[in-house]
């Protein structure tokens, strides 16, 4: 068994401890997908459901962040990080043992939105492995933004405030909660710096069955993805030092 | 087991280890004492790799402490635990990373937690232990996978009788099966109950290193005689029962007399008095 098993087994165990933050960021979106759908559906005809549904999930998985944030951060004010540092788990596998377990929450989010709308409303996905892709390139986008995002503030207060703006911030410039196409010229020039913008148009590419808009999409945020987690990769192994937080 | 020389870390202008040299044997007990900010931590965070030295260089058991690390066992002075997860998940945890699986994992956590009295905290969320419980925990993850080196970092801090007894003895015990504790603390009645050397450490460095009879030696003693008048008379000198000859050779007739050796409280106050 090596280190990275024996965390991804150890961070599993305290997300079931505390599965509250976990339901509710699953159940949410489901109420509010059946809830919107109308209304999307009356500004875009059939293209509303899909509007609806990746909508809501870049909304919701944005706003999940704050648990993967939240549980590096807890374990930076818990001093365990710091604790596992001088352990022979390596920073490769502290993150990795972060990583899947919060990953696992994340793609169970998806799956539950999409399956969900698919029972309920009729969604139809042609080409299941290009929503994987989708699904797994934002996945991983997020866990990265997360342990970045973590890595750099000093309390809980203050990522609370940095994830909700944010989050809210990225999703609606990304396209999630009003499309695109309602949006002012000039805030739809700037949506491409949103990452959410790209997994909108990956999951809806995906859900329209199409390989090269998913792959590109993809690959945008794959390298977002890749340098997040270089740079929180780095911080983590550098260690705080006597940088207490607030 | 444990050997450092000519370390140096710096902080922006100061200088937290200036030419920090120490050795530690298997079995010793070495009792690492100084003021607050004289670097002891700063030298247990070198020797765990969390800290990299700017010069100098430190081995365990031969190798870089990089590579050593499943044989250091490390008690931070900061309580460093999982405080919604379970002791056991807490144990679990860090014997896993060390290197325990299975049955000696099990029977490790069992057996420590029998000599810390932590037995029927076990399944108890570490949040909802007492403070002394808290820190036999944090013992507990360091020395649950028998480490070669046990660096333990001001572990009795805020500790009742109880906890720090139980810390006390099997930290002997440990030492006595070949581990090398290195032990920082300002309790310095610890370092006496544990038979521990000493080394003296000032401005990021070591001053004074060797068992405590010898440094000890050097030191006066103290001699309190009461007089007659009820007056109490506090000399200290090199050798209290020469000076007392001295007084009766006088004519001094004392109605009491006590004559006290230098104790590590003497040692570590003439110490504050040259390096403050």
């Amino acid at each position: 068994m090596n280190a990275s098993i024996v965390l991804i087994r150890h961070n599993f165990a305290l997300l079931l401890g505390e599965p509250g933050p976990v339901l509710s960021r699953i159940g949410m979106p489901l109420v509010l997908i059946t809830a919107l759908r109308p209304l999307y559906s009356a500004a875009l005809g059939s293209a509303g459901l899909i509007q609806a549904v990746t909508g809501m999930l870049v909304l919701f998985s944005m706003l999940g962040l704050s648990i993967i944030a939240g549980g590096i951060l807890t374990e930076r004010s818990w001093h365990t990080l710091d604790r596992l540092r001088a352990t022979p788990a390596r920073p490769v596998h502290i993150l990795v043992g972060k990583a899947v377990p919060f990953g696992a929450v994340l793609l169970a989010q998806q799956a539950a939105i999409v399956a969900y709308a698919m029972i309920a409303f009729g969604l139809r996905a042609p080409r299941p492995d290009l929503l994987l892709v989708a699904g797994v390139s934002w996945a991983l986008t997020l866990l990265c933004a997360g342990a970045a995002l973590a890595t750099v503030v000093r309390s809980h207060g203050e990522l609370s405030a940095v994830n909700d703006l944010g989050g809210m911030f990225f999703t609606v410039l990304g396209g999630a909660m009003v499309p695109l196409a309602l949006l002012p010229g000039w805030l739809r020039a700037a949506a491409p710096a949103s990452p959410g913008y790209w997994a909108l148009h990956g999951l809806g590419s995906a859900l329209a069955g199409d390989p090269a808009g998913t792959f590109r999409d993809a690959a945008v945020l794959l390298a977002v993805a890749a340098a997040l987690g270089v740079f929180a990769a780095w911080r983590i192994a550098r260690g705080w030092g006597r940088n207490r937080l607030l | 087991m444990l050997a450092a020389e000519g370390l140096v870390k710096r902080y922006g202008d100061r200088r937290a280890l200036d030419g920090f040299s120490l050795s530690v044997a298997e079995g010793e007990i070495c009792g690492l004492i100084g003021h607050n900010g004289a670097g002891k931590t700063t030298f247990v965070e070198v020797v765990t790799g969390l800290v990299r030295a700017d010069a100098g260089a430190v081995t365990v058991d031969g190798v870089p402490p990089r590579q050593a690390r499943d044989r250091i066992g490390l008690a931070p002075q900061e309580l460093s635990l999982y405080l919604s997860a379970s002791l056991r998940q807490n144990l679990r945890l860090f014997g896993g990373l060390a290197g325990l699986r299975g049955r000696a994992l099990r029977t490790a956590i069992d057996d420590t937690a029998t000599h810390l009295l932590l037995t029927d905290c076990l399944d108890r969320p570490v949040g909802l232990l007492s403070g002394g419980q808290r820190r036999r925990a944090q013992a507990a993850t360091a020395l649950l996978h028998r480490p070669r080196l046990l660096l333990l970092d001001e572990p009795t801090v805020g500790a009742d009788p109880e906890t720090r007894a139980a810390l006390l003895d099997l930290i002997k015990r440990t030492a006595a099966d070949g581990t090398a504790v290195l032990y920082t603390t300002h309790y310095l009645p610890e370092l006496v109950e544990l038979g521990a050397s000493l080394a003296l450490c000032a401005a990021g460095r070591v001053i004074a290193r060797g068992d405590q009879e010898r440094l000890l030696a050097g030191l006066p003693g103290h001699l309190d005689v009461t007089h007659a008048d009820g007056r109490v008379e506090q000399i200290t000198t090199p050798d209290p029962t020469a000076a007392l000859a001295r007084l009766l050779a006088d004519g001094v007739r004392p109605s009491a007399v006590d004559i006290r050796p230098a104790t590590l409280d003497d040692l570590y106050r003439s110490l504050a008095a040259t390096t403050r």
